[in-house]
């Protein structure tokens, strides 16, 4: 008379295999502890579940799940934080010490050279040459045909301000230090080998192959900053 | 071979041209004899869908009230058992004879949210029958052995394993609910129970106005409602009317769960796992139906057993995961389970049969394909058809639908309701009732592979982009 089916399982697909299944379970043979599990042997019913209403949450599903995400989301950015942190230490105790990045950079005062003067100092163990050039030297540099340099370069590519001339004192063919206001173009000359270079650091004559290097720097008021 | 059969003629209605050739005339053939209801004047409602070339004549009232509606956890089930044995006018001995003279059947059927009587029988006992039908209904003797008999058989009853697991999923899903008490009831309550409490049930919930009366087959409407206006005079609608499926006012909540029955001595494991579903009168719910198909059912003695366009049944039948499935939607008044019942042999692979149904839940709310929606429509369209093929199948329809939601949908606007679905549709509706939601499950048996609790939970989403 109570059909589980009717009860249970609503289109006809749903039905027919469910009796199937049923009654295929009525009649395979499903062990003695089925048969105990039939109704009412035990003193309290499997089916009365015990009354967890004090462990329920009195707000709903979505204000749970909002708490939940909250706390996901500011864990997952402490813990971020944290890594970061912890990897920007190992990094700073990799990269150079304050003393080392204090030698990084020389910082010259442009009013001590007066024009027409050269001064050498010291940066990272080379030596740099500035030359306070005066206008004269300025046209001779402008002055050079560009096509017959052996390194071609305008004077403007190798210069911020035109009377200021910063260049390392290198010679680019084995290393020496040239010599200043020396050399058949008024500028360099290294005595090593006999390159000589022009009043704007271009090689024109002897074996090295380039131009006097240029390093990074920058004007700041009266004083340039290499590097 | 078969499924290409079925592609094609999927793909084929699916032009609306088609569609319309083959099933407008059958609707507006349909739609000239729909069904009529009216009301008597103590307030009962009476529907029929007539269909006079038939010989037969099926008859229900159906009662919206169940073993939710119950004070006394079994009443109902105590009630089903006796309600057909006799009368205050007649004996039982003396209702089967005259049942069984006229070739009639009468029969009662209880759930958890309704009561059916039915009868059927040749179209010219009609007003023998209902004047039956009426009498077991108004006058039930529910003599006190027949009781005290109904009550010994309850408590020394047996229960198949797909009844144990249904209980508890209900017990479980919705604990603490009266939808979640178990329909036969527990022992410590049936032990209690008495005649004048089944009386009692029957005082308070059988009022017209959540009692339906239907008919179905060779029933003239006009005929059954003077015959029911004199059978049907005893009762009267309640204090406080409420309307056919609104007696349940406060929606149980679901809440995701586990209840493990672990026997190793037997040789099948019997699985549920269920969502919740929505209530009968939502607009989802045939959206969930579609869902329900597109999963499928299954059963390794089938014939086509390896060729159901299910995708699971194809993955269970190659690798032997389990002995059948069987995808149900289950709709109550106000809410619903939507799930899958399994029963496997095969012990060490519940785990999988697990992880493949959620792949496969999981797919309906990320990339469900329309040949599989379209395929599940038609498959329910002639299920829907096929299914109401007789005039106690028609009748039992009407019954259950106007108890449940006072309303009752024809065919033709499930038809209409289902050719509106569309993939975009099932996936919205998955994302809404599968993806990421509490789900409760019972094993019984030999079930120590079935995943606890927080792995199939987890699995009820996963991450995508």
């Amino acid at each position: 008379m109570v059909s589980i089916a009717a009860r249970l399982a609503s289109a006809s697909l749903g039905r027919s295999a469910f009796r199937a299944a049923a009654a295929r379970n009525v009649l395979a043979p499903v062990g003695l502890a089925a048969q105990a599990r039939l109704k009412h042997t035990s003193a309290r019913d499997t089916t009365v579940i015990p009354d967890f209403d004090k462990y329920k949450s009195g707000s709903g599903d979505s204000s749970n799940r909002a708490f939940s995400y909250f706390m996901v989301g500011t864990t997952g950015a402490l813990s971020f934080m944290g890594a970061k942190t912890t990897v920007a230490d190992f990094l700073a105790n990799m990269s150079a010490s304050a003393d080392v990045l204090a030698l990084a950079k020389v910082e010259v005062d442009l009013n001590t050279i007066p024009e027409g003067r050269n001064v050498t100092i010291k940066w990272r163990g080379k030596p740099v040459f500035i030359r306070h050039r005066t206008a004269g030297e300025i046209d001779e540099a402008n002055a050079v045909s560009v096509a017959e340099l052996r390194d071609p370069q305008t004077d403007s590519d190798r210069v911020q301000k035109p009377e200021w001339l910063v260049m390392l004192g290198v010679c680019t063919h084995l290393g020496c230090v040239p010599i200043g206001e020396a050399g058949d173009y008024g500028g360099w000359y290294c005595p090593c080998h006999g390159s000589h270079y022009d009043i704007s650091g271009r090689i024109r004559k002897g074996p090295a192959p380039l131009n006097l290097e240029i390093p990074t720097y920058v004007f700041d008021e009266n004083k340039v900053i290499i590097g | 071979m078969a499924s290409r059969l079925l592609l094609s003629n999927a793909i084929k209605a699916s032009r609306p041209s088609w569609v319309s050739q083959a099933v407008r005339p059958l609707s507006i053939s349909a739609a000239t004899q729909a069904a009529r209801s009216s009301a008597l004047k103590n307030g009962l409602t009476v529907v029929t869908d007539s269909d006079l070339s038939a010989q037969t004549a099926s008859i229900g009232v159906y009662v919206d009230a169940g073993s939710r509606s119950e004070t006394i956890n079994g009443t109902v089930h105590l009630l089903e058992q006796v309600a057909l044995k006799g009368t205050n006018s007649r004996s039982a001995k003396v209702l089967d004879a005259q049942v069984e003279s006229i070739g009639a059947s009468l029969d009662v059927n209880a759930g958890r949210e309704q009561i059916a009587y039915t009868a059927k029988s040749l179209a010219a006992d009609l007003p023998k029958s209902i004047e039956v039908l009426a009498d077991v209904i108004q006058n039930a003797s529910l003599n006190v052995d027949a009781v005290d008999a109904a009550r010994s058989a309850s408590l020394a009853g047996s229960e198949s394993p797909a009844e144990i697991v249904f209980e508890h999923l209900h017990a479980t899903a919705f604990q603490g609910s009266s939808l979640g008490r178990k329909f036969t009831g527990i022992a410590d309550s049936v032990q209690t129970l008495t005649r004048d409490d089944l009386a009692n049930f029957v005082k308070k919930n059988y009022t017209t106005d959540r009692m339906v009366l239907v008919g179905a087959g060779n029933v003239d409407h006009d005929a059954l409602v003077a015959l029911a206006e004199k059978h049907f005079n005893q009762i009267s609608a309640s204090v406080e009317p409420t309307g056919l499926g609104k007696s349940n006012k406060f929606a149980p909540s679901f809440i995701g769960s586990e209840v493990r029955l672990q026997d190793d001595t037997m040789e099948q494991a019997h699985i549920v796992l269920a969502v919740e579903g929505c209530s009968r009168s939502s607009p989802d719910h045939y959206t969930l139906e579609v869902m329900k198909t597109i999963i499928g059912s299954w059963d390794r003695s089938l014939g086509a057993a390896a060729h159901t366009s299910s995708r699971l049944a194809a993955i269970v039948n190659d690798n032997k995961f389990a002995n059948s499935f069987v995808s149900f939607n289950k709709a109550y008044t106000d809410t619903g389970l939507f799930g899958m019942y399994f029963v496997t042999e095969n012990n060490d692979c519940q785990d999988d049969f697990v992880h493949f149904l959620q792949k496969e839940w999981a797919r309906l709310s990320a990339s469900v394909t329309d040949v599989e929606v379209e395929q599940a429509r038609q498959k329910l369209k002639a299920s829907l058809r096929l299914n109401l093929d007789g005039p106690s199948a028609v009748a039992e329809d009407l019954g259950r639908q106007l108890a449940a939601t006072g309303k009752h949908d024809s065919v033709e606007v499930i038809e209409k309701a289902l050719n509106k679905i569309t993939a975009a549709d099932v996936r919205r509706v998955a994302s809404e009732y599968l993806w990421d939601r509490e789900i409760a499950f019972v094993g019984l048996g030999p079930i120590e592979c079935l995943p606890d609790y927080g792995r199939i939970r987890g699995n009820m989403s996963w991450n995508r982009v």
